[in-house]
């Protein structure tokens, strides 16, 4: 059994000194918090919970990261390699950004979830006519922060595709997916035309 | 603050957690989660005697609770409940890996009140290779009594057997643990 | 409620004079206000400052720039509505509202490019922000504020509350802050310091996160980034137990412990405890590096 080895050490008089406390060796909410949220997706009549009292864009964000946790965890028996060229293009074309200066490779080969790349897309069609109305400053630093999370996103791929058993790797992808879509939910949720 | 007034302090956000995890705020039950995680992972380690099969029980202990939260009433011990479910989600996963349950022995003595102090102390690593070397029944009935605090008919009810029952399997966990750490349990 | 009931409920409607031509002009108005009722305000371009007292009422002045059509202000069942109000076609204009509140009062303000400051409001406070900066004072009641590019500036007094903070490029600086407290920013950088910190969740992706603070008995601190640094100073009574997760950064600590290596695959780890481990302290990253010390 796991444990640290100084304190495996220590003698004890009596079975009651045993801490009945064992660390898991790595951090397991984020799976739990995937299954549940892709419960909560799947089958959101049977939870006898009041709704709660939050913007509509953010309930609709969280059901997403079901979607997109299930689809990481499916990407990681569908690397690269195992790919044909065809099925990544296709992906990639669907999700592509057409505006001039947008990341245009907000990719989402790995998240097959129909109901993700239907909701993203459509983020992703409103977000040009949302990143224009912003001013020029706050549009720059926007676009960059979703030039970070595209990188991020395809350094952490790439680095799955070495290690795909790595659950470091993995929490973070998943964190960069949700990220992304907080910021399409933030910029869609902006009007900087005629006030809020 | 006296040891009390922190224990209420304790309850009472726990409860507010509870509260807020029942509307769907996954953050909220991420809180308990961490601040019970280890206590239900020591427990599905016990019984399963294998890590994965200890953070598969562990995972779906919480998912499970969380189906369930709604049902948990706040004036009861939130670690109980979850306990309860650990025990089941492990006796579940062990029937699913190996289908043929142990025989269970009769042992003559009924287990009776035990400190279970050890007449020499004994490193913590021998001890618990020692009871990861008990027969199920034997150290399932020694964990949830011994470790983690439960009386006979709490063990018996999480365990499913009869009050008995779990008696003699301490008295047997006892007896064997006696003779692999050649000291006197008492 | 229906809009129909809404309109028929008590409402009392102050509506100032209509947009001159041209020019600036000011605008004042009082109202009565519930000590613990709510209050609303919009502005889309310009400022905001917000400030607590003791009077059972909300006070609105307002400088208004050319464009700006007019400010409504209106109470209805324990809810006052502040909103500058821009023409429907044409550009917009802006407005700097100074606004008295009940300090117990539950505030809401939204703007676009509008700075937004708070002081003295000891109610619960949500601030929204697309790219308007916000300074807000806190005083024990839970803060909700966003941020798309707007930086942000917090100021506590040690009183333990939930704050929850969310900027996209905005950068994130809190002091004396308390409680537990939620962190994200994607490319912004988080300066925390916390006097009692009972949970932190903080994350970035590619920005900074420098936290400094005690951890009270039992807490709960967990911060990832993808390629930002980490860098946290903490203290605990109780102490706490640390695991430090990254893929390719550097893991630094004033522990002289020594991180541990993955085998032959990349990554390393750094685990510990620090007193009695009453807490848990977990960070991760894939390329920043962390830094853990004890605070000074």
């Amino acid at each position: 059994m796991s444990g640290s080895g100084s304190a495996d050490e220590r003698k004890v008089s009596s079975l009651r000194e045993l801490s009945p406390a064992i660390e898991p060796p790595r951090d397991l909410w984020p799976q739990i918090e995937a299954r549940i949220n892709a419960q909560r997706r799947s089958a959101p009549a049977a939870q006898p919970r009041p709704a709660r009292a939050l913007p509509p864009r953010w309930l609709a964000a969280a059901a997403l990261v079901a979607s997109v946790a299930v689809g990481v965890w499916i990407g990681r028996s569908l690397l690269p390699a195992a790919r044909s060229g065809s099925d990544v293009e296709s992906a990639r074309s669907a999700s592509r950004a057409s505006f001039a200066g947008a990341p245009t490779a907000l990719d989402v080969a790995y998240v097959s979830d129909p109901r993700y790349q239907r909701d993203r897309a459509a983020l992703m069609k409103s977000l040009q006519a949302r990143l224009a109305a912003l001013p020029p400053a706050a549009r720059a630093k926007v676009m960059a922060s979703l030039a970070a999370l595209q990188r991020a996103k395809e350094d952490l791929e790439s680095a799955l595709g070495k290690d795909p058993g790595n659950a470091l790797l993995q929490e973070l992808l998943v964190n960069t997916y949700q990220d992304e879509m907080r910021v399409l939910t933030d910029v869609q949720a902006s009007d900087a035309g005629r006030g809020i | 603050m006296t040891q009390a007034q922190a224990e209420d302090t304790r309850v009472d956000w726990e409860a507010a957690l509870v509260q807020r995890a029942c509307t769907g705020d996954t953050r909220a039950f991420e809180r308990l989660y961490r601040e019970h995680a280890g206590r239900v992972y020591g427990l599905c380690l016990r019984m399963t005697r294998d890590t994965h099969l200890a953070e598969d029980c562990t995972q779906e202990t919480f998912i499970n609770a969380w189906r369930a939260l709604p049902r948990f009433e706040t004036r009861s011990s939130l670690s109980t409940w979850l306990h309860r479910i650990a025990v089941n989600v492990s006796l579940a996963t062990r029937r699913k890996a190996s289908p043929v349950a142990p025989s269970l022995d009769d042992e003559a003595g009924t287990g009776g009140a035990c400190e279970w102090t050890l007449e020499t102390p004994v490193e913590v690593r021998e001890i618990e290779a020692a009871i990861g070397a008990l027969p199920e029944g034997a150290r399932d009935a020694l964990v949830l009594h011994a470790l983690y605090g439960y009386s006979h008919g709490e063990a018996a009810q999480m365990l499913g057997v009869a009050e008995g029952t779990c008696k003699a399997q301490l008295h047997r966990a006892r007896r064997l643990l006696r003779e692999r750490l050649n000291v006197e349990v008492g | 409620m229906g809009f129909s009931r809404l309109a028929a409920a008590m409402t009392v409607l102050f509506a100032s004079a209509a947009a001159s031509a041209s020019g600036d002009k000011t605008f004042e108005r009082q109202v009565p206000a519930e000590a613990h009722g709510v209050v609303d305000i919009s502005n889309v371009s310009g400022t905001v400052v917000v400030s607590g007292w003791d009077r059972p009422q909300v006070s609105v002045r307002a400088e208004l720039g050319e464009g700006v059509e007019r400010v409504d202000v209106s109470t209805d069942h324990g809810r006052t509505t502040v909103k500058v109000v821009l023409p429907h076609s044409g550009h917009g204009g802006e407005a700097d509202l100074h606004v008295q509140v009940p300090k117990d009062s539950e505030l809401t303000v939204s703007a676009v490019s509008a700075d937004v400051t708070t002081a003295g409001v000891t109610g619960v406070q949500r601030l929204n922000t697309v790219s308007g900066d916000i300074t807000a004072e806190l005083a024990g009641s839970d803060l909700e504020l966003k941020s798309v590019s707007g930086n942000v500036k917090l100021k506590g007094h040690g009183q333990p509350a939930r704050l929850h903070v969310s900027t996209v490029s905005g950068d994130v600086h809190l002091e004396h802050g308390a409680g537990d407290l939620e962190a994200g920013t994607v490319s912004g950088t988080l300066v925390v310091s916390l006097d009692s910190a009972r949970s932190v969740r903080a994350r970035s992706t590619s920005g900074d996160v420098h936290f400094e603070g005690n951890l009270a008995r039992g807490a709960d601190f967990d911060a990832t980034s993808v390629s930002g640094d980490l860098n946290v100073r903490a203290s605990a009574e109780s102490g706490y137990a640390y695991e430090v997760s990254t893929f390719s950064g550097e893991i630094s600590n004033c522990f002289d412990a020594t991180p541990s290596e993955h085998g032959h695959l990349p990554g390393h780890t750094l685990q510990g405890t620090r007193g009695d481990g009453a807490g848990h302290l977990r960070l991760k990253t894939m390329s920043g590096d962390v830094q853990l010390c004890d605070r000074k």
